[in-house]
């Protein structure tokens, strides 16, 4: 009997694990693209780019290790890290509360029931298609240089004569910040998604016993739609501290001027292509993985203290 | 059971009449040599290349050639990375900051075997073929010779009643009569000259009229921080004077032709080198002259000098090695290859060669070609190639004259702190 048992099993197990493998092996040949793609392209160079970063390497020769040299330089050091990260922090923090309450604000809009919702709806995502573009690097410069439509538009109102806010270092980032908030697009269609989740009978109830608009928003549509703002404050954060492209377009790749819109992307990008330090680059690159990790760790952690689910 | 068999069967039936397409692709592609070609620059360029390609492939009916072609900015980090991958196109062009990285590194392949056979260029004489070697060998072929030169806008200076800044001014009456253009334009917004406090080639030049340099044979820092402060001081009194752009003007600028002042119809004067003046004039509805920079007046040293504007190098991973070198040769020799490229990439080397495009050269061609003639006695020598982190300095020179030029520092404090960093740069390699 036991013998039996002991010899039957394993065989079973592995005619039942062949018959899996042949019920599952079309599924793995339609993943095999992604698969493939993303073992390849995805987790074999961040793997090599760990090992970079404690390597000194120009692209051209042969990596040489370095130990943790490129970390102490950094942290002791490096007086444009430092530049990088105020640049960036800054933009995080002004472009996602910005950008989040205006497409939820827009989002509240669309939801009133107007006609020609999927027109507007349409015209409002075009600007998050268009994504950042050489096109919209120009349309920004002629927009907030100094004699762009923007100071023209101040000359006329109010006689003011304005700087050129997108090559003063006092302002540049702001007009970046701006032209974050303008993608306003995709948080805005999920927003929708989660107004139309909200019963209706709710706001009936509410407006019954006598809660006026402003009310019904802090009471019901905010509470309710909590789940959805802390998905879109998530996602956002984490494109905010990977934004490259606005900046990289604006400045042609320099960060400037002087500096003011070096994103911390744009510096690990200029050591790594521009200057050759790829080893350095990688160390910069697993920083902001670190950053952008603790920052999400940190968000799910809190979440259970303002999250609403309805179960 | 039966549905995964037949899975199974299709999935190698298609695999392998796709082996058999790449296998007939292959064969198709033998008897054939394929070369890629990759270079920085305009349109204007690449349509000269292209129509140079496509005259070599006419008589070399067995050659490909695939060209791919970036600006400037962003073919560094290209090439960076095919040399990484050891995947560099046959034949690239070589900027002279860039040769000796590439070449001591082993990615680029030593010419010498190819001199006297496929390349024939013993005519272009000892200065204009030493400029592509590196440690004695040769690994960049000069595709012609420019020097650093100033673009004027004529007309403005004319119609304000002024003269305007010719070859011999020095920059104390450069600064003075670009003031006074100003002052007799009365347009909002339009200034004398460009702010070139930030530009490198204008910084060497000045550097080298005071008889220093950028860096020494060595590879160090070869000037002082006091000099840094007398050159930001210059600018700044030039901004102030609103005898050049102010600082939020001259941040627009990419350091490219499109987005400079000149172009931008916010200033009458552009710093820039002598093969640009073809693009340039495109997009200026003004005519424009070539002169030299402003010198630093009596007593002063030659600052420009003519160095290769670019050279063509060949890959060390190179299937095709020697056809790339023909390939070269019809560039530089073959009157049909010269006249295809005209002036656009400088003034060629080879003599011969330069009397095919004089041939049929237009104004502007003439022009450029008289200036580079009219410079000739008055250059220094080739510097040395700049040492490894040249372009990080380059890139800090133009944010530490825009900290002058947005207040953010004085003239006399960013010159130490540009000397320090350029220093630390240096040191870190």
């Amino acid at each position: 009997m036991a013998t039996a048992v002991g010899t039957a099993v394993p065989l079973e197990r592995g005619v039942r694990r062949r018959l899996a493998l042949g019920r599952n092996l079309p599924g793995y040949m339609f993943l095999a693209p992604w698969l493939a793609g993303f073992l390849l392209l995805t987790l074999g160079p961040t793997v090599v780019s760990l090992w970079l970063s404690f390597t000194n390497f120009d692209l051209i020769g042969d990596p040489r290790w370095v130990g943790a040299a490129n970390y102490v330089r950094i942290a002791t050091a490096d007086e444009k890290f430092w530049t990088s990260m105020k640049v960036t922090f800054l933009y995080v923090v002004l472009a996602v509360p910005f950008k989040l309450t205006f497409a939820l604000l827009v989002a509240m809009a669309l939801n009133k029931g107007i006609s020609g919702l999927t027109v507007y709806r349409a015209i409002f995502y075009l600007p998050s298609l268009l994504g950042a573009s050489v096109a919209i690097a120009v349309l920004w410069r002629n927009l907030f240089a100094g004699d762009g439509l923007v100071n023209q538009l101040l000359f006329w109102a109010f006689g003011l004569k304005g700087p050129s806010w997108v090559s003063d270092p006092d302002y540049a980032l702001y007009t970046l910040v701006i032209l974050s908030i303008w993608q306003f697009g995709s948080p805005m269609i999920i927003f929708l998604a989660g107004l139309r989740q909200i019963p209706q009978d709710m706001y009936e109830a509410a407006s019954l016993d006598g809660a006026g608009p402003t009310r019904q928003f802090f009471k019901i549509t905010l509470p309710l739609l909590t789940p959805v703002v802390f998905f879109n404050a998530v996602v956002q954060t984490i494109e905010a501290f990977k934004a490259f492209t606005p900046a990289f377009i604006v400045s042609e790749g320099t960060g400037g001027p002087v500096d003011s819109t070096l994103f911390y992307t744009l510096y690990l990008y200029q050591e790594a292509f521009a200057f050759l330090r790829m080893g350095y680059a990688s160390a910069l690159a697993w920083i902001l993985v670190v950053i952008i990790a603790f920052f999400t760790a940190f968000s799910f952690l809190t979440a259970k203290y303002w999250v609403h689910y309805d179960d | 059971m039966s549905e995964i068999r037949i899975t199974r069967r299709a999935a190698l039936a298609g695999a392998g009449s796709a082996a058999m397409l790449a296998l007939s692709s292959r064969l198709a592609l033998a008897q054939e040599k394929r070369l890629r070609m990759f270079w920085w620059g305009s349109k204007e360029r690449a349509d000269r290349t292209y129509k140079a390609n496509e005259l070599y492939t006419a008589r070399n009916a067995s050659t490909k050639i695939d060209g791919e072609t970036l600006g400037w900015t962003d073919y560094w980090p290209r090439v960076a990375t095919q040399a990484a991958g050891r995947n560099l196109a046959d034949v690239l062009q070589m900027d002279y900051r860039y040769i000796f990285e590439y070449a001591r590194r082993g990615a680029l392949m030593p010419l010498d075997q190819f001199m006297g056979k496929a390349l024939d260029i013993a005519d272009f004489g000892a200065p204009s073929i030493d400029c592509g070697k590196v440690d004695g060998k040769l690994y960049g072929i000069n595709l012609g010779n420019n020097s650093v030169a100033m673009l004027t806008n004529v007309s403005a200076f004319e119609a304000a009643g002024l003269k305007a800044p010719k070859t011999g001014i020095d920059w104390k009456e450069f600064s003075a009569l670009c003031g006074e253009l100003t002052k007799a334009a009365k347009k909002d917004g339009f200034y004398g000259s460009m702010d070139a406090g930030g530009l490198e080639p204008n910084l060497e030049t000045w550097l080298r009229q005071r008889g220093k340099g950028l860096y020494s044979d060595e590879g160090q820092v070869a000037f002082s921080a006091d000099d840094m402060g007398e050159w930001f001081a210059m600018w700044d009194a030039m901004r102030k004077a609103k005898a050049c752009v102010p600082a939020d003007v001259q941040a627009l600028d990419k350091q490219n032709i499109e987005t400079n002042p000149l172009t931008l119809g916010k200033a009458a004067v552009a710093f820039a080198h002598s093969n640009q003046l073809v693009g340039y004039q495109a997009v200026n509805p003004n005519k424009l002259a070539i002169d030299m920079y402003p010198t630093i007046g009596a007593g002063g040293k030659p600052g420009q000098y003519l160095k290769p504007s670019m050279l063509f190098s060949i890959a060390a991973n190179s299937k095709n090695a020697e056809e790339a070198a023909k390939i070269i040769n019809f560039y530089v020799k073959d009157p049909e290859g010269v006249k295809a490229v005209g002036v656009e990439r400088g003034v060629p080397a080879s003599p011969a060669a330069r009397n095919v495009v004089a041939a049929d050269l237009d104004e502007l061609g003439k022009a450029m070609v008289n200036y580079i003639g009219m410079i000739s006695d008055k250059i220094g020598p080739l510097p040395a190639p700049p040492p490894k982190g040249a372009g990080e300095i380059a890139f800090l020179l133009k944010k530490t004259n825009e900290e002058v030029g947005f207040g953010k520092a004085t003239a006399a404090e960013a010159g130490k702190k540009f000397h320090a960093d350029a220093l630390a740069i240096i040191a870190r390699g």
